[in-house]
C-alpha cells in the first residue's frame, strides 16, 4: 500500500507521531461511517460463503431461535452436505471456466494491443486539439451502461436491425443473431473493445507523456525513424506498465463482467453455452426457485470464484511485487 | 517610428515562434502518417458513436416506419411520439427517473462524505490505527462473500428489499475510492499547513473542514463523479434487491422493458388511459435508452479530467 504514498510522513518523535487520545478519537469518528458501510455490504455477506457446503432449507425462526431472520436462521440450521454442491457444479464447470477464463484472456490480449496503439497514436498526433477530441470520444463508452449497449446491440443485430437491413438490401438472407452461438464470442469481443479501449488507453497515455523527451530527440538525431523510436524507445519503457497491468488482470480472470454477459444476449436460452460465465451461472442458480437447494449450488459457484480469485490475486501480486514493487497492490 | 517598431517587434516574434515550431517539428511524425492516423481515428470514433446514433435515430422514427423498414441510419418518417408517451403522467420512466435521481444525489453526497472522512484519517501519519483501517477497507477489494450471500443479506437481513435505499447504499463506499482520495490528500495537502493549524490550536475536525476541505475539492469531485456514474448506471443491485417496479432505477426499468413487452404493457395501462395497442413499443424503448444515457453523454466531457485523474491513480490499484 505504501506504493501510492508519494509524500513520506515526516519522521518525528513518539509523542508527535501518535498524538493525544483526543486526536485518535477524532480520527476514529472519521473512519466510523466508512466502517459501518464496509461492515454492512462487504463483511456481513462474507460468512454466508459457507452456503457452498450446506443443503439450504428454509426454516422460519421459532421463539427459541437465536436469529429472528429467516435467512440467517435457515443458514444456521441447514445441514452440512460436504462437497455435494460442488459435484453438482462439476458438470457445468468446463463450460463455465472456458467461458470466463477464455473471454477474459481474449479481452486482455486484444485489449492491450488496441489500448497501447490508441495511446501511442494519440500521443503522436501533430494537432493536440483534435487528438483531445478523439480521446474524448473514445472515452465516452466508459460512461454508457451495458444496458444501453444492450439496446444499441439490439438495434443493430435484431431481425429487423440495421445489419439485417443492409444484408437484405444486398440480397442476403437476414440472420437471427440471437439464436446463433457462433456470432457471440465476436459480439462480446467487439462490445468489450468498444467499451474499454478509450478508458484503458488512459493509463498508457499518462505513462507515455511522462517519458523523457530527450531520448526521442537523441533518437531522431541519430536517424531513428518514428517506427524505430516506438520500437526501441517507447515500447521498452512502456513494457513494465503493460506487463504489470496484465498480471493484475490475470488476478481477476475468474471475475466476468456480469452486466455485459447477463444483459447483451437478451435472455436468449439458445446462447447459454457461450454466454454463461461464472457470475451469470451463480445468478441463474440463485433465481431457480424450483430447485430445492438452489442457494447451495449457487453458493458453490460463488465460493469457487471468491476463493480462486483471492488466491490468484495474492499470487499475481506477489509476482508483481518481486519485479515492480511500485505497481503492487499491497 | 513607434508604430514601425511595434510592427518590427511583432514580425521578429513571429519569426522566432516559427523557428521554434520548426525545430520542434523535427521529431514529429510525417504529414502523410499524420493524415493516416487521423483517418484511422475518425473511423474509430465513427464506430464508437455509431451504436448510440442508431438508438437516437430509431427513437425519433415513427413506429410504423420502424416496423416496416427496420432500423436505419436515418429516419424514414420522423416522429417524436415516443417521447410524448415517455413523459406522460404515470409513465414508468418518470418513476424510474425520480428513483435514479434521488439515488444519484444521495449516493454522491454520501460517498464524498464517508470516503472523504475515511481517507483523511488514513492519510494522517499520526493515526495510530492507520494500518488496521487501511487493511480493513483494502481486504474488501480482495475477497467477497459472493453473490448468493450478498443477495440474502441485503434483501432480508439489512431489509433493503424494495426500497430506494437499495439503489445507492450498497454502492456508497468503495475501498478503491479510499485509495484515490488518500493519494489525493497526501499529494496536494501540505503537511505544514496541517501542522501550523494544529499549532494555532485548531482541532482535527476544524482543520479538516476549514483547511483541508477547500484544498481537496478536486479529489471530492473525482470520488463524487465516480459515485454518481456508478449509481446512475447501476444495474446489478437493482436486479438483486428490488422486485417491485415502484423502486426500479432507470437501468433496470429499461432492461425489463427490453426483455418483457408484457412489463411495458402492464405499466402502460397505468399511464392514464393510453391505448396499449397504440403504444409505440419499439420506438418507445429506444427513446427510453436515449433519456437514460443522454444526461451522462452531455455531462461527461466537462468532467472528463476528473475521471482521467481517478483512473490514472486507480488503474493499477483498482
Amino acid at each position: 500500500m505504501s506504493a501510492v504514498n508519494p509524500a513520506k510522513p515526516k519522521p518525528s518523535g513518539k509523542h508527535a507521531s501518535q498524538g493525544g487520545w483526543k486526536r485518535q478519537a477524532a480520527y476514529l469518528t472519521m473512519v466510523l461511517p466508512g466502517v459501518i458501510f464496509l461492515l454492512m455490504f462487504a463483511y456481513l455477506p462474507m460468512p454466508g460463503i459457507v452456503l457452498a457446503f450446506k443443503s439450504y432449507q428454509m426454516k422460519v425462526p421459532g421463539a427459541d431461535s437465536f436469529f429472528k431472520n429467516v435467512f440467517l436462521n435457515s443458514l444456521v440450521t441447514s445441514p452440512w452436505n460436504g462437497l455435494n454442491n460442488f459435484t453438482y457444479l462439476l458438470k457445468d464447470a468446463p463450460m463455465l471456466i472456458r467461458n470466463t477464463v477464455g473471454y477474459n484472456l481474449l479481452f486482455m490480449v486484444v485489449g492491450v494491443i488496441l489500448q497501447v496503439g490508441l495511446a501511442v497514436i494519440i500521443n503522436e498526433m501533430r494537432n493536440r486539439k483534435t487528438a483531445k477530441v478523439y480521446h474524448t470520444i473514445a472515452f465516452m463508452p466508459y460512461f454508457v451502461s451495458w444496458i444501453v449497449v444492450m439496446y444499441a446491440l439490439y438495434a443493430m443485430i435484431a431481425f429487423n436491425g440495421f445489419f439485417n437491413q443492409i444484408a437484405t438490401s444486398l440480397g442476403h438472407e437476414p440472420i437471427k443473431y440471437y439464436g446463433q452461438k457462433q456470432y457471440w464470442p465476436w459480439i462480446f469481443l467487439l462490445a468489450n473493445i468498444w467499451k474499454y479501449t478509450g478508458q484503458g488507453s488512459i493509463i498508457y497515455l499518462a505513462t507515455l507523456t511522462g517519458f523523457d523527451e530527450q531520448l526521442y530527440e537523441a533518437g531522431s538525431i541519430d536517424g531513428a525513424s518514428k517506427w524505430q523510436q516506438f520500437r526501441y524507445i517507447t515500447l521498452p519503457q512502456l513494457m513494465p506498465t503493460i506487463v504489470m497491468l496484465q498480471i493484475l488482470a490475470v488476478g481477476r480472470i475468474f471475475n466476468g463482467d456480469f452486466d455485459m454477459f447477463y444483459s447483451l444476449p437478451n435472455g436468449s436460452g439458445t446462447l447459454r453455452q457461450v454466454t454463461t460465465t461464472i457470475d451469470v451461472y451463480v445468478y441463474d442458480m440463485l433465481k431457480k426457485g424450483n430447485l430445492r437447494n438452489s442457494f447451495g449450488y449457487a453458493g458453490a459457484g460463488a465460493f469457487f470464484q471468491s476463493i480462486v480469485g483471492f488466491v490468484l490475486i495474492l499470487v499475481t501480486n506477489m509476482i508483481v511485487k518481486r519485479h515492480q514493487p511500485d505497481m503492487a497492490l499491497f | 517610428m513607434t508604430v514601425l517598431d511595434k510592427k518590427e517587434a511583432k514580425r521578429l516574434l513571429k519569426a522566432e515562434k516559427k523557428a521554434e515550431k520548426h525545430s520542434q517539428a523535427r521529431n514529429l511524425i510525417s504529414r502523410r502518417m499524420n493524415v493516416f492516423f487521423n483517418i484511422l481515428l475518425i473511423v474509430f470514433c465513427i464506430l464508437i458513436i455509431f451504436p448510440l446514433w442508431i438508438i437516437i435515430i430509431s427513437s425519433v422514427t415513427s413506429e410504423s416506419a420502424l416496423t416496416t423498414y427496420g432500423y436505419r441510419l436515418w429516419p424514414l418518417e420522423f416522429s417524436v411520439s415516443a417521447y410524448t408517451y415517455l413523459f406522460r403522467d404515470g409513465s414508468i420512466i418518470l418513476t424510474a427517473y425520480k428513483n435514479t435521481l434521488i439515488a444519484t444525489v444521495s449516493g454522491t453526497v454520501l460517498s464524498v462524505i464517508t470516503v472523504g472522512l475515511y481517507a483523511y484519517a488514513l492519510s494522517r501519519p499520526d493515526f495510530r490505527f492507520k494500518k488496521f483501517f487501511t487493511f480493513f477497507s483494502f481486504f474488501t477489494m480482495l475477497f467477497s462473500g459472493g453473490m448468493v450471500s450478498y443477495y440474502n443479506m441485503t434483501r432480508s437481513v439489512l431489509g433493503l428489499k424494495d426500497t430506494v435505499w437499495a439503489l445507492f447504499l450498497p454502492m456508497a463506499f468503495s475501498a478503491y475510492w479510499v485509495i484515490i482520495m488518500r493519494t489525493f490528500y497526501q499529494s496536494t495537502v501540505p503537511e505544514a499547513i496541517i501542522e501550523s493549524a494544529r499549532i494555532d490550536g485548531s482541532g482535527e475536525w476544524r482543520t479538516l473542514i476549514q483547511i483541508v476541505c477547500p484544498l481537496a475539492i478536486p479529489g471530492f469531485a473525482t470520488v463524487g463523479l465516480f459515485s454518481a456514474i456508478g449509481v446512475w448506471n447501476d444495474f446489478r443491485n437493482c436486479l438483486l434487491i428490488n422486485d417491485s417496479a415502484k423502486y426500479f432505477n432507470l437501468q433496470y426499468t429499461i432492461y425489463q422493458t427490453m426483455n418483457n413487452l408484457r412489463f411495458l404493457k402492464e405499466n402502460a395501462s397505468r399511464m392514464g388511459g393510453v391505448n396499449v395497442a397504440n403504444l409505440p413499443a419499439e420506438t418507445f424503448r429506444m427513446a427510453m435508452a436515449v433519456v437514460t444515457v443522454g444526461p451522462i453523454i452531455m455531462a461527461y466531457p466537462f468532467f472528463q479530467k476528473y475521471f482521467v485523474k481517478g483512473l490514472t491513480v486507480g488503474a493499477v490499484k483498482g
